[in-house]
């Protein structure tokens, strides 16, 4: 069956997470996806732990479905071969600080100048403009400046970082996937190209979005509120009588009676101090003492029984060791183990989208870099003259 | 008048409701889409999360919402179901978040739609996906954050679980959904085909996890931040004089490094190998960095913490203050990006919002409508396909 982005190649100059994730995806859909390197490539991506077989993870993991060349963009001879690849290119993707694509000799105007309808993209820690601009940022900075620690964390207590330092890298890197399909659509009806610029402190707002919006509108911080929702109630984990927490959710109002039901606290459906998401919500307090008092006299195992038969929200915390194998899991290839060239068998995410009709993946690991120098240049009908090259 | 959308001309309808498929559409929205939002006769249920409101409506439904107009139906009648089937019958794209096999019960599944309308994309979202025993299970924000393992990474061994501040299950979910439908969209633009696309927030959750099943499957060894940030302690960055701030250094030379650490009067680390490499192992990310914290600290204590970033700047490294929202929104560097946009709001007056991410310089994205009031536009769009709305 056709693959969405068959006969789509990507000229990808990524480093680190935010532009290989993007790319990944883009390989997923069925693009050919050419991810270059310097020899030795960014220490950053090669070095980061932990590794497996001498291969960093994030490398590893950020680089499925892709074949790997490296290239000496320094050396004109390299370079003159980059173009080639450029010309035979539909995407070009980079994640370097702003002004190293150009010194490198592959700028906007330049790209453009050798492949007129290439979708050109180029995404940063904080942009071209402002007092930050041409900054590095990663994953943890990135969380630092954008607030996102300033929400997360126990009740009323001190902001934390998400110590899986990735999130906002990813998040970034998923927004980049979508406005290059957003381009490949504007291709198709226009037949011309563009240049798209993304920032990560803008993605990473815009995840935001709704804490945001309680900011805009109080003119207040809100505070870490530990498992609880700040908008909507109950909405948080409860302790129960073997020491387990669950997670349950009273996400709108219908959904209450039913809480109430299974909890065995029927009168609550009444009580006027609950009778709507906002009044639990201004009423928090009160509440989530009654219910966390109702939780600690049965065990999870209980309340899990209950609140499922009443259609509620809820479920366990769980760890990878549960998850690998967990039922749900395996029967929509949520994660998933697939056989690796260099790293043995390895599991690694799922694909996130299904389509019926061009169905994404297979999943496949990249390479090690340089693995496909040689056969891409072949493919491509590309003379490699530089000294020492295999012929 | 701006340029053309990437999606100008597209027509999207969105049964969805609270914030995952919302935010989908409102992205598709920003790309120039015509988005034709179906809501039940009391509105959806986001418009009822909070306090906080402003007027009427919740803040979180007023940040999810723009670009969309409102057509009010109550699906549980034939004549509303019946109207969505005149609508989809003219669109390109139908969104819903109803859950597995719930659409089709009431008429409105894909193979049902496609009848009407061969060409049409349809996207399902769902809590945990479409197969499996919790197939059918509701799902949550923080429900779906626990399962997916967000919590281990939150918090400190023992204590109550902390969840990601952000509304991550939902909002990631509504990037992955967007995606879909996009990349269905383009294979109809080459192909002629329209097709069913489906996302789970339980999937995108673990995908955006993904680095970390490859981390565990069989590493060399167990460190590194994908491994042992299980049992490491809540990371606060580095506190400093008046306030705390978070750096890492990745492009040391010894003259910066020797600058930076006589700077900081912490020349005893000079023979910790801890600190080798220009301190590379000893910040951030670095092996070493939880346990070489302390020392930092104590040569930040009586500095201020602008002063540490500009030394850790000039020698190449990365530092950040650790600012919350207040701090985020006076920073000059959200106003050079114009990252806060302001948009006129029939009854709540003046609402401030996030850009859209991504800037194109042929077709941009856009905000050509506030978030709707309930039903506004019902006369409109109905009398539009030939239905009476009263």
């Amino acid at each position: 069956m056709a693959k969405i982005l068959e006969g789509i190649r990507v000229f990808d100059l990524t480093i680190a997470a935010v532009g290989p994730w993007a790319t990944k995806l883009l390989g997923a859909l069925g693009a050919d996806v050419i991810k270059v390197e310097a020899p030795g490539g960014d220490r950053l991506s090669h070095a980061v732990p932990p590794m497996i077989k001498g291969s960093s993870v994030l490398y590893i993991s950020a680089n499925h479905n892709k074949r790997m060349i490296e290239l000496d963009l320094k050396k004109e001879a390299d370079r003159a071969i980059a173009l080639k690849i450029i010309e035979k290119s539909d995407i070009f993707v980079q994640n370097m600080r702003p002004g190293a694509a150009e010194r490198l000799g592959l700028s906007y105007d330049i790209v453009t100048a050798v492949n007129p309808r290439m979708i050109y993209v180029a995404a940063s820690a904080y942009g071209r403009t402002g007092p930050m601009a041409g900054e590095a940022g990663i994953d943890p900075t990135v969380q630092c400046f954008c607030g996102w620690c300033s929400v997360t964390g126990p009740d009323h207590g001190r902001g934390e970082m998400f110590r899986h330092l990735a999130h906002l890298d990813l998040t970034t890197a998923t927004t980049i996937t979508q406005a290059v399909l957003q381009a490949l659509i504007a291709r198709e009806r226009t037949g011309k190209g563009q240049r798209i610029e993304i920032e990560m402190i803008t993605a990473a707002m815009a995840l935001q979005t709704t804490r945001l919006a309680e900011y805009f509108a109080t003119g207040e911080q809100p505070a870490p509120l530990g498992s609880a929702a700040s908008t909507t109630a109950p909405h948080q984990a409860f302790e129960c009588e073997d020491r387990e927490y669950i997670a349950i959710a009273v996400e709108h109002d219908g959904q209450w009676p039913g809480f109430c039901r299974a909890l065995k606290l029927d009168e609550l459906v009444a009580d006027t101090r609950f009778a709507t998401n906002r009044l639990r919500v201004a009423n928090r307090e009160e509440l989530v003492r009654l219910l966390a008092e109702r939780f600690k006299s049965k065990p999870a195992a209980w309340w899990t029984i209950r609140l499922s038969k009443e259609d509620v929200p809820n479920g366990p915390v769980l760890r990878f060791d549960e998850l690998r194998d967990h039922p749900q899991v395996t029967a929509n290839a949520h994660i998933v183990e697939i056989d690796t060239p260099h790293w043995g068998r390895m599991h690694v995410d799922g694909l996130p989208w299904q389509f019926d009709a061009t169905p994404a993946g297979p999943i496949r690991a990249g390479g090690k870099p340089g693995e496909h120098t040689t056969e891409v240049l072949h493919e491509l009908g590309i003379l490699d003259d530089r000294p020492g090259a295999s012929k | 008048m701006s340029a053309p959308g990437s999606l100008d001309g597209f027509r999207i309808i969105d049964l969805t409701q609270g914030l995952c498929g919302p935010f989908c559409t409102m992205q598709l929205g920003d790309g120039g889409a015509d988005v034709i939002k179906i809501e039940p006769p009391n509105g959806d249920y986001a418009r009822r999360m909070g306090p906080p409101f402003v007027g009427d409506e919740s803040a979180v439904f007023l940040s999810l919402n723009r670009n969309k107009k409102s057509v009010t139906l109550d699906l549980a009648t034939d004549a509303g179901r019946d109207a969505v089937r005149k609508l989809a019958a003219k669109a390109d794209v139908v969104v819903e978040d109803f859950g597995p096999d719930a659409a089709s019960k009431i008429g409105l599944g894909y193979d049902q739609l496609k009848q009407i309308n061969s060409k049409l994309i349809y996207c399902a979202i769902s809590p945990f996906g479409e197969e499996g025993p919790l197939r059918d299970a509701p799902g949550s924000e923080l429900v779906i954050q626990a399962m997916a393992e967000y919590t281990a990474s939150l918090g400190r061994i023992g204590d109550p679980p902390v969840r990601v501040g952000a509304d991550i299950a939902s909002l990631n979910t509504g990037i992955f959904a967007a995606q879909a439908i996009l990349a269905a969209l383009f294979h109809r633009l080459r192909a002629g085909e329209g097709q069913r696309v489906a996302v789970s927030e339980f999937g995108s959750l673990l995908h955006m996890r993904g680095i970390m099943w490859s981390a565990l499957s069989d590493p060399d060894d167990w460190f590194g931040f994908h491994l042992d940030h299980y049992t490491k302690p809540p990371d606060y960055g580095y506190q400093a004089k008046d306030g705390s701030f978070y750096f890492i250094l990745r492009r040391g030379d010894s003259e910066g490094w020797d600058k930076l650490i006589m700077g900081l009067g912490m020349e005893e680390v000079l023979a910790d190998p801890r600190f080798d490499d220009y301190g590379r192992a000893a910040t951030s990310i670095g092996r070493y960095a939880t346990e070489v914290k302390p020392i930092w600290e104590k040569a930040f204590a009586n500095r201020s913490r602008g002063e540490l970033i500009d030394l850790i700047k000039g020698m190449g490294g990365d530092a950040v203050p650790i600012m919350d929202y207040p701090a985020l929104m006076a920073h000059p560097q959200v106003a050079a990006l114009d990252i806060v946009t302001e948009v006129t709001h029939p009854t709540a007056g003046s609402l401030k919002m996030i850009r859209p991410v991504a800037r194109f310089s042929d077709t941009p994205n856009s905000i050509r409508l506030p978030p709707p009031l309930l039903g506004q536009h019902t006369a409109e769009l109905l009398d539009a396909v030939g239905i009476l709305s009263r």
